[in-house]
């Protein structure tokens, strides 16, 4: 009989991520594509990629889970959860001791905290505003004429810091316009966009506190400064997936997994 | 089905039958007493629309109650035909009330009621007593003496009210209220407007049952000012989530908590009734006491979680609120805040919390 195959899609505001797995919980394909202006259509491509990577078709498929914000929209998934099950989920299959979970998605951000089991305790979310998020980091590399891999170049956590008092993107903006204006250093503008994310972070991990290992994902966690920095503020080491952008579908796979094996 | 009138239609067939209508602002103020002078009072804070003509007397950061209402009162002024009450119920209502009266000017009267704060004693009884007669004589200057009869049989009807509303409540408590969360708050705030002889027909229509209905859901209760939007009761109902019970200033806080003895002094009733309405945020009394009242419904209704329903630079209840959810949280209990603007619908990120609230709740129940 041939192993069972779940599938876990991800489509947040910027990127869709899909994994599929076997029922040994091994991973077959990991897809990560733009979302665009339609996630339906995004998931659709990101599926049929994994199915081809994989020489698969969608009768192959036991169960699909759907997170993210278009979750509601992913014609072929059998179930649906949110993000914030699906991270801690995601986390604590790469990470078991995780105990608190950072996600910095697109256009939220998260501190879940999860029990021995990966099961959600609580959690925290950012309201209705794009700062201490992925957008916000666009934005700014936008305005300083960087891309992304330059903005996450590690901090100099000596190196002097341009202050961003803001934590509105639209506001945060403002003032790194003023500060190039005064002709400051871009390294310092970008040591200061990288504090003021962690300090937004750092009011929510305050609202709910942090208990066991701290596991970052996100496509934030790939901005190495940042990671630097948050690490310095909890006051410990922080884990990394290698693919943090993937750890939401891949919890909702094995949420696909779990449920299908439960009936 | 329930068949409850639209407000603004309901209120404006009344005035043009001749009613007298007295706009209110939340919360707590005699409706038996108005109802004894003929005046039908007509809560006003919460009018759908944008808000055109109040941002240019507030400032920003002024929760959306007093917005609204203050909405209402330039824009729709031929409803309201007796006049405007301003409970103290924060602030920021109580410097609306002097805005509307002393700079903005409206052709009715406007009235002020000083609801007593703090810790309640034989002192606070007699303080609350007299600002009943002194609103009484109020009245009667604009519309005459009150007749005793009358309000002998306002309390009456008002008792009426009240003890339906408390079973009612308790139906919901126990599975028993046949209703989605989307009816029975529009059924709690249709009283809000309608003449009390035509809600009491409304609530006495509804039937419980004995047994309670069997269901599966999660179970909720809501705390703060207001109910919760329409679109997320729509969207509990949506996913399986029962709110079984509520600590609202627009719900259960405005319902004794127990069943009063039926009128007989309607001075003593009402001051009775007004110490046995359950803690409130807005009238400043201990944290304590709210506390033990929120567990004791939490243990009644058997609810999962507690969903705080904050309206936005609300101050009596952001006063209170990180308290009571570091207290709730300390004893385990799942809790989720959310910020309201009353109007407007549900945003992805606030389904997203109240989803990952109904997952953490039936990952309880499965355990």
């Amino acid at each position: 009989m041939p192993p069972r195959l779940f599938v876990g899609v991800d489509v947040g505001s910027l990127s869709t991520d899909l994994v599929l797995l076997n029922d040994q919980g091994k991973v077959l394909s990991e897809i990560i594509i733009a979302t665009g202006v339609n996630g339906a259509e995004a998931a659709e491509i990101a599926f049929d990629e994994a199915l081809s990577e994989t020489e698969l078709t969608r009768g192959d498929i036991s169960a699909v889970t759907a997170t993210g914000y278009g979750r509601a929209s992913v014609a072929f998934a059998t179930g649906k959860t949110t993000e914030i099950s699906c991270h801690g989920v995601g986390a604590h299959q790469l990470f078991p001791n995780t105990g608190t979970v950072i996600d910095i998605g697109g256009q939220d951000s998260k501190v879940i905290q999860i029990d021995a089991r990966g099961r959600m305790l609580d959690f925290t979310m950012n309201d209705k505003c794009a700062a201490g998020t992925g957008r916000f980091l666009e934005v700014m590399a936008d305005r300083l004429e960087l891309d992304l891999g330059e903005l996450s170049n590690p901090l100099n956590l000596e190196g002097e810091t341009a202050p961003i008092s803001s934590t509105c993107t639209v506001f945060a903006e403002s003032e790194v316009i003023s500060l190039l204006a005064k002709h400051t250093p871009r390294e310092q503008i970008v040591n200061g966009l990288q504090r003021s994310i962690v300090n937004r972070i750092w009011s929510m991990v305050t609202s709910i506190g942090v208990q066991g290992e701290v596991t970052l994902t996100g496509g934030v966690a790939n901005n190495k400064g940042l990671v630097l920095l948050l690490e310095a503020q909890l006051g410990r080491p922080v884990n990394v997936p290698d693919n943090p952008q993937i750890v939401g579908a891949l919890g909702a796979a094995h949420i696909a997994l779990k449920g299908y094996s439960q009936g | 089905m329930m068949n409850i009138p639209n407000r603004k239609e309901y209120l404006q067939q009344q005035s043009q039958s001749g009613q007298q209508i007295m706009g209110v602002l939340p919360a707590l103020y005699p409706r038996e007493m108005l109802w004894a002078f003929d005046i039908l009072p007509a809560e006003i804070w919460d009018p759908p629309g944008d808000i055109l003509h109040a941002n240019a007397h507030l400032q920003a950061t002024i929760c959306p109650v007093v917005k609204r209402s203050l909405e209402f009162i330039l824009k729709e002024p031929d409803i309201i035909n007796a006049g405007y009450l301003f409970p103290h119920t924060c602030d920021s209502l109580q410097n609306l009330a002097t805005q509307v009266k002393d700079l903005i000017g409206v052709p009715v009267p406007v009235y002020s009621f000083y609801n007593p704060k703090g810790e309640f004693n034989r002192t606070t009884r007699q303080y609350y007593t007299d600002i009943l007669g002194d609103f009484q004589t109020i009245l009667e200057q604009q519309h005459g003496s009150l007749d005793r009869k009358k309000l002998s049989t306002a309390c009456k009807l008002g008792h009426k009210i009240d003890s339906r509303r408390l079973e009612l409540q308790n139906a919901r408590m126990t599975d028993r209220l046949p209703l989605s969360n989307s009816e029975y708050f529009q059924l709690i705030r249709a009283g809000e407007y309608l003449q009390p002889e035509d809600y009491l027909k409304l609530l006495d229509a509804i039937s419980i049952p004995d047994e309670p209905i069997p269901n599966d859901k999660a179970r909720i209760m809501v705390s703060g000012i207001l109910p919760p939007h329409p679109d997320m009761l729509e969207y509990f109902d949506d996913l399986h989530l029962s709110l079984v019970a509520d600590d609202l200033l627009a719900g259960s806080r405005r319902i004794p908590r127990i069943k009063l003895d039926p009128p007989q002094d309607p001075m003593e009733y009402l001051t009775e009734r007004f110490f046995l309405l359950p803690p409130c945020s807005t009238k400043a009394g201990s944290l304590d006491e709210r506390f033990r009242y929120l567990n004791k419904r939490i243990g009644n209704s058997q609810a999962q979680g507690v969903l705080f329903n904050i309206v936005k630079f609300c101050e009596p209840e952001l006063f209170d609120h990180h308290l009571m959810v570091k207290a709730l949280k300390d004893t385990g209990i799942p809790v989720l805040s959310m910020d309201t603007e009353l109007q407007g619908g549900l945003s992805g990120q606030d389904k997203t919390r109240i989803e990952a609230l109904g997952e953490l709740l039936r990952d309880r129940m499965v355990s």
